[in-house]
């Protein structure tokens, strides 16, 4: 339950606007069939938002399935084997990307682009657009 | 910040804003963005111009130049001049703005700068104004604002100097 309505979950809350709630889910879910970034490594990012922001509740959301010690050495991702050179090269981009995307360099962009292609640059961006706008909307409302 | 473009688009010029641009790379995406963008802008309970105060306010905030130069018809028709666009400013609690008003620009700020800090006193004064379906309209249209502002600038080729107004139809 959260300041202006009883619902419990954020998609609880998103279904009090029915005239919206569709077209936000099915946009939402679109970047989880990407032929260009992996589910996996969106999940990665969607983390390290969380973490970034502070929110346990994103942080204890689970999209899909992870495995267990990548999810579990997120925080020290550069310090840590267990994840590619696409991960990194994207982890770093949604560290700069949530800090100001003003900052982000033609070397952020081009680490992810030889990982992504163009298309995987793009929808990255778009992605994290989404995942911080969750994130602090979750705040806004309570969670 | 970059200046020049960090994707080429490259695609057949459809005509459509959206499609021709970097945006129209990712096929999964590009349909259920239009599609959600429409529901903005057209199906929800707050009007084009009280969402339009939302996109500019956050447009300067995180000073996407293209979306500064933006002024949508349908707000426009829904009663948005430039003499309230004006005062969307750093200041606007002092401004002429309606109390209405007021609180779409600070709830907005809320989200751009701190999320948690939100007062008992403001959700008070929100929900003695909006309904439910209209704060969920508001949050999801300053995400998608905010969304598309920052996508502006990560992709680069950002003008450095303001861009003439831009009246122009919501994309479809």
């Amino acid at each position: 339950m959260t300041w202006f309505t009883e619902a419990n979950t954020q998609q609880d809350i998103i279904d009090r606007a029915p005239t919206l709630a569709p077209t936000f889910k099915a946009f939402y879910d679109s970047f989880w069939q990407l032929s260009s970034v992996p589910p996996s490594l969106l999940e990665l990012c969607r983390l390290r938002v969380a973490q970034l922001h502070q929110s346990d509740y994103q942080w204890q959301h689970q999209q899909i399935e992870l495995n267990t010690e990548k999810r579990q050495s997120l925080s020290q991702w550069s310090k840590s084997a267990v994840y590619t050179d696409a991960e990194k090269a994207c982890l770093v981009f949604t560290e700069v990307y949530c800090i100001d995307p003003q900052a982000i360099t033609d070397a952020h962009a081009g680490a992810v682009k030889s990982e992504l292609g163009d298309a995987g640059l793009v929808a990255l961006i778009e992605a994290l657009g989404l995942f911080y706008g969750m994130t602090r909307v979750s705040q806004l409302w309570g969670f | 910040m970059s200046n020049q473009p960090r994707v080429s688009a490259n695609l057949s010029k459809t005509g459509n804003v959206v499609r021709d641009s970097a945006l129209g790379l990712v096929t999964e995406t590009v349909d259920p963005y239009l599609r959600f963008n429409h529901a903005i802008w057209h199906n929800g309970p707050l009007t084009a111009a009280e969402v339009e105060l939302a996109r500019l306010r956050n447009a300067r905030k995180v000073n996407c130049v293209f979306c500064k130069a933006v002024r949508y018809d349908i707000a426009i028709e829904a009663g948005l001049d430039e003499a309230k666009v004006e005062q969307i400013t750093d200041d606007f609690d002092q401004s002429e703005l309606s109390q209405r008003e007021k609180l779409i620009l600070a709830y907005t700020d809320y989200y751009l700068q701190q999320p948690t800090a939100m007062t008992t006193e403001f959700k008070q004064r929100l929900t003695e104004e909006f309904s439910a379906a209209e704060i969920v309209h508001l949050s999801l249209a300053i995400m998608l604002c905010n969304c598309f502002s920052r996508c502006a600038v990560s992709l680069g080729g950002m003008p450095k100097d303001d861009l003439p107004l831009m009246q122009i139809s919501v994309p479809e």
